[in-house]
Parts: C-alpha cells; sequence; structure tokens
C-alpha cells in the first residue's frame, strides 16, 4: 500500500461556464474555476501556493492554438494572472493528460512542498472542426494513420468497439441504456453542459454516425470551459470548509499498443489491466471494496473496458452490465453519476475525479449515492497516459 | 511539389517518410509490401523504429511479405477526416493482421466488399494505390474467401 494513502485530500472544487464557444477568454474562465474553488474551501488567492495542470490543446490534423490566456493556461501564466506568482512554490506541468499532474500535485502536497496546489484544466474548443486533418504531409505517428482517412479519433475507439460488438455478438442496441440513463445524471449536474436535454432510446440508436459503431453521442462534446480541484494534506483539510475526499491510492498506466495503430481492444483490457493492478495496490482496495465508479467516458466504450480492467466485470461482460442497468444510480455500481465527460464536457478526466471526490464527501445533491465510501476514478483508456485514483470517506 | 498538390483539389494527406520508414515508404512505392524485421531475435515489427521492441537490437531490416492478412477491426467513416476525403465518404478503414505475425497490424482502405460483407478474419490480400507520382499506399481487397 502506498506509504502516503489517505495523506492528502480534495479540499476544494469549481468550474467555470462550461460552454461551446465562449465569449469569456480562456484565461478569465481559468480564474473563475480556481477562484471558485478557493472559496469552496474557505481560502483566497493568497492561500495558494501550487499550480498544476496539462496546457495542450488536444486538436488533431490542424494548427494547434499555442496563444496564452486564448488557447492554452500555463501555470506560470496563471500564477501571474491571479497576480499571486511570488507565492508559489510548485508549479506542474504534463505533456501527458492533466490526472498525471494530478499525481504530480498531490505528491507536491504529501511531501511538503507546497500546502494548497490547484490542479485545473482549461480547455478551449479551436475555430473551424475539431477534427480536420488539412496538412497536406502526415509525419510521425500520423503517417500511418492520416493517408487512410484515419485521423478522426472517435473512429479509433470505432474499431475497438467494433470488435467487441465482433466478439461478443453486441450491437449499439445494448450501449443505449448506458448513454440514456447517464443523460439522465447529468440532469441531476449544475454544471453539465447537456443538463436540460435529456435524451430517449431512439436518439441514440438514431444519432449521426462519426465513425461506426461510434455516433455524436458516444463522444464526449469540446468545450470551452475550465475545472479545478483544490488538494492540500488531509490534516489541513479538516480546519477547512468542506468534507474532505482523501486520497487513497493512485496509479498511472504504461503499456503501448504497436506503434501502426491507435489502439486495440486487446492492449486496452492489458493496460486498464495494469493500471487496476496498480491502483489497487496503492490503495490496499479491490473492486469489491468500492461503491461508485467514475470511468472515463470521452468515447463511450472505455466505460465498459475499465469495468473489465478493473476487475468489476469479465471481459466481455461490462457492456452487459451497463445494458442491464447496473451502472445507473439505484444500481449495484453507480457509474459516472454526474453524466461523466458525455454529459458534463470535454475536462479530460477532471470530470471523473471531481464526481468521485464528491461522492465520498456528500457533495453531489440528488445525485448523491447514499453513505458513498470509497470511489474509484480512472482516466483515459488504460494505454499509457492513463492514471486511476481511489477517493475515501474522510469522516464517518 | 507536383501539379497535383498545386492544383485547388485537396490532396489526402501523405506519408513523409522518415529515418525509421523510409523503407517501408519506399517499398510500398515499387509495389512491394515490406516489413521492417530484426535481423537477431526475427521479430516483425511495424511501424518501423531504429531498435527493435522486443530485443533492443538495432539491426533491422525490410523484408518483403506475403501480403496476406486478414480483417482484424473495422471502422466505416462517416465525419470527413479532412479536405482531401471529400467525395470519398463514408470510407471503410480496417485494422489488418499480417499473416506473418500474430497483433502484425497495419491500417487501411479496404477494397472489393462492402459495409455488409465485413466480418472478423476475413482474408484479405495487399494491393498499392498510387496517390502521387512517387506515393503508393498499401491497401487491402477482400480476397473472396469464406474467412
Ligand atoms: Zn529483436
Amino acid at each position: 500500500m502506498w506509504a502516503l494513502s489517505n495523506k492528502v485530500a480534495v479540499a476544494g472544487i469549481g468550474y467555470s461556464a462550461l460552454t461551446r464557444r465562449s465569449e469569456t477568454p480562456l484565461v478569465q474562465l481559468a480564474k473563475n474555476a480556481i477562484d471558485t474553488a478557493l472559496a469552496d474551501a474557505g481560502l483566497t488567492r493568497r492561500d495558494l501556493d501550487g499550480l498544476a495542470t496539462s496546457p495542450g490543446m488536444p486538436r488533431y490534423g490542424g494548427a494547434k492554438g499555442t496563444v496564452e490566456g486564448v488557447d492554452v493556461v500555463t501555470p506560470w501564466f496563471l500564477g501571474e494572472q491571479l497576480g499571486v506568482q511570488n507565492r508559489i512554490a510548485y508549479t506542474g506541468s504534463t505533456n501527458g493528460m492533466v490526472t498525471q499532474a494530478f499525481i504530480d500535485a498531490a505528491m507536491a502536497v504529501a511531501s511538503g512542498v507546497c500546502t494548497h496546489a490547484v490542479v485545473y484544466r482549461a480547455l478551449h474548443v479551436p475555430p473551424g472542426s475539431y477534427v480536420n486533418f488539412d496538412s497536406t504531409f502526415a509525419s510521425g505517428q500520423d503517417q500511418y494513420f492520416a493517408p487512410f482517412g484515419f485521423s478522426v479519433p472517435p473512429a479509433w475507439a470505432a474499431t475497438v468497439l467494433r470488435r467487441y460488438f465482433e466478439m461478443f455478438g453486441y450491437s449499439r442496441g445494448d450501449m443505449a441504456r448506458y448513454i440514456v440513463d447517464n443523460r439522465a445524471n447529468t440532469q441531476l449536474n449544475p454544471n453539465g453542459y447537456w443538463r436540460g436535454k435529456p435524451i430517449a432510446r431512439d436518439d441514440y440508436l438514431d444519432a449521426r454516425m462519426i465513425a461506426d459503431p461510434m455516433s455524436i453521442l458516444d463522444c464526449d462534446i469540446p468545450v470551452d470551459g475550465c475545472a479545478a480541484i483544490l488538494l492540500t494534506s488531509a490534516e489541513r483539510a479538516r480546519d477547512l470548509k468542506q468534507k474532505p475526499a482523501l486520497l487513497s491510492g493512485m496509479a498511472a498506466g504504461t503499456h503501448s499498443p504497436p506503434s501502426s495503430v491507435p489502439m486495440t481492444l486487446e492492449d486496452i483490457w492489458t493496460g486498464c489491466e495494469q493500471v487496476a493492478e496498480r491502483i489497487w495496490a496503492s490503495s490496499g482496495m479491490g473492486p469489491t471494496d468500492i461503491d461508485n465508479a467514475h470511468l472515463y467516458d470521452g468515447f463511450s466504450p472505455f466505460v465498459f473496458l475499465w469495468l473489465e480492467g478493473l476487475g468489476i466485470c469479465k471481459r466481455g461482460e461490462g457492456l452487459a452490465f451497463l445494458r442491464d442497468g447496473h451502472g445507473a444510480l439505484g444500481g449495484k455500481l453507480p457509474i459516472n453519476t454526474g453524466g461523466g465527460a458525455l454529459g458534463e464536457g470535454r475536462l479530460h478526466g477532471m470530470t471523473q475525479i471531481i464526481e468521485a471526490a464528491s461522492q465520498v464527501s456528500d457533495r453531489c445533491g440528488e445525485r448523491q449515492v447514499p453513505g458513498a465510501r470509497r470511489a474509484i476514478a480512472t482516466i483515459s483508456n488504460g494505454l499509457t497516459k492513463s492514471t486511476g485514483f481511489v477517493f475515501s470517506r474522510g469522516e464517518p | 511539389m507536383s501539379e497535383a498538390q498545386k492544383g485547388a483539389v485537396p490532396m489526402r494527406p501523405r506519408p513523409l517518410p522518415d529515418e525509421a520508414s523510409e523503407g517501408y515508404w519506399q517499398a510500398a512505392n515499387e509495389g512491394c509490401l515490406a516489413i521492417q524485421r530484426c535481423q537477431d531475435c526475427r521479430r516483425w515489427n511495424h511501424a518501423p523504429s531504429l531498435n527493435c521492441p522486443a530485443c533492443g537490437s538495432g539491426d533491422l531490416d525490410f523484408e518483403k511479405v506475403s501480403g496476406e492478412a486478414t480483417l482484424f477491426s473495422w471502422t466505416v467513416v462517416h465525419h470527413s477526416p479532412g479536405p482531401g476525403f471529400a467525395g470519398k465518404l463514408p470510407l471503410l478503414v480496417g485494422i489488418v493482421e499480417l499473416a506473418e505475425q500474430p497483433h502484425l497490424l497495419q491500417v487501411a482502405n479496404l477494397t472489393g466488399c462492402s459495409e455488409g460483407d465485413l466480418h472478423l478474419g476475413m482474408p484479405l490480400h495487399v494491393e498499392f494505390e498510387r496517390i502521387a507520382e512517387d506515393c503508393a499506399l498499401p491497401q487491402f481487397r477482400a480476397t473472396g474467401g469464406q474467412g
């Protein structure tokens, strides 16, 4: 078990508005989220001494924006913008996903490098199509994908979903219940982009195909916005305003598929199982210790593949678990109780961490899992750059 | 820059070979599917790299393969990947598994079949699609077997 298990806590949460294309500059959205997270904990900017993120714009194909405050918000720039640059003792910035910065920030807090660290993710939707390979040449790994029209990330997930469907005899109809229930969860989440827009089974079955069998409703929606999480020591958290959510364990994945393909079903299984082994070892827990799960859903198939990789379901049985409603609120294991990224908007895993921490500190309002004690959050698809976290209730 | 690239009709992106992949694309341009193979541990390696991911050897060479493959998975792309694909949608994209080694995978467009024919393990054979004077892509055609 991790020596620092339950020594670091989530003590504050903040969101900016999440909209499709915001008139407000990204840096202001970031400041809004961070001020909200600080206030949530009963703190001010003057208490902040750590900032961590992964600032890249995740656009595929076309040019990526790099303008500070518009396309990206780095922690150095943000410290200045918040007027507390000279107080910031720790800055973290990863090339992977933001949830790796969460690991770094937790260690910075645990080791005493800083006292109050905010992990944030500010995302900007670029103008034009999010996915548009408009370069003449494809270099690096793209040379094996883009010439074949395989540069649309949902198409990568589609090859995983298709193989799963064919191997185990499922179809999109088996996914419908989860997608509909997930959108219903979103209706109970004040931050949800899709709040106010419930859907029915036929909406899913008739949804526009991006890359068959992946429809638009199997993909999270890119938004302009920011989410922020305040981390501090468990001890310090007890003096702050909210009930703490204790970080019991964390893990990162390092499994890669062959470099000629972006992902395969088999590699995702292997990767999720690797993260699972590490997260259970880190937290000293196992699948039966968890009472709610927040499984990355940037693309819908990852939800049931995480169920399988974590050992909650056997290979091939994860989709049946969702089809039969076991992941719904009130089900055996409520999953993505706030609607996940499919419902809330694309925040690269912040959604899963925030919901997990919120459940074990009784902060989920109408979607609260009664008495939730331990929650797991998994981020990405199980392959390299994936992460997992277990949060536990801080007080009875 | 060729006439096709200068013209008003956008081309699909063409591969930009690098130190590791040069031999692969050069062979493809000559109508040959050649996959990198470790001369020490004899494992096939795709995408090409400077060192063998299995044993670390730097002694890698391109060897011609049979061109036989089976369908590992597929998707039908409806959302345009970019300006070079206008008029090509929906696009059948397969992940094909080369006969030489399990999990030796590559991406290709599928020809000689329609969406309804596709199934796991479907037999395929390589063919080449010329997209520029000096560039051909390995693609895979259904060979009509029962898989
Ligand atoms: Zn070797």
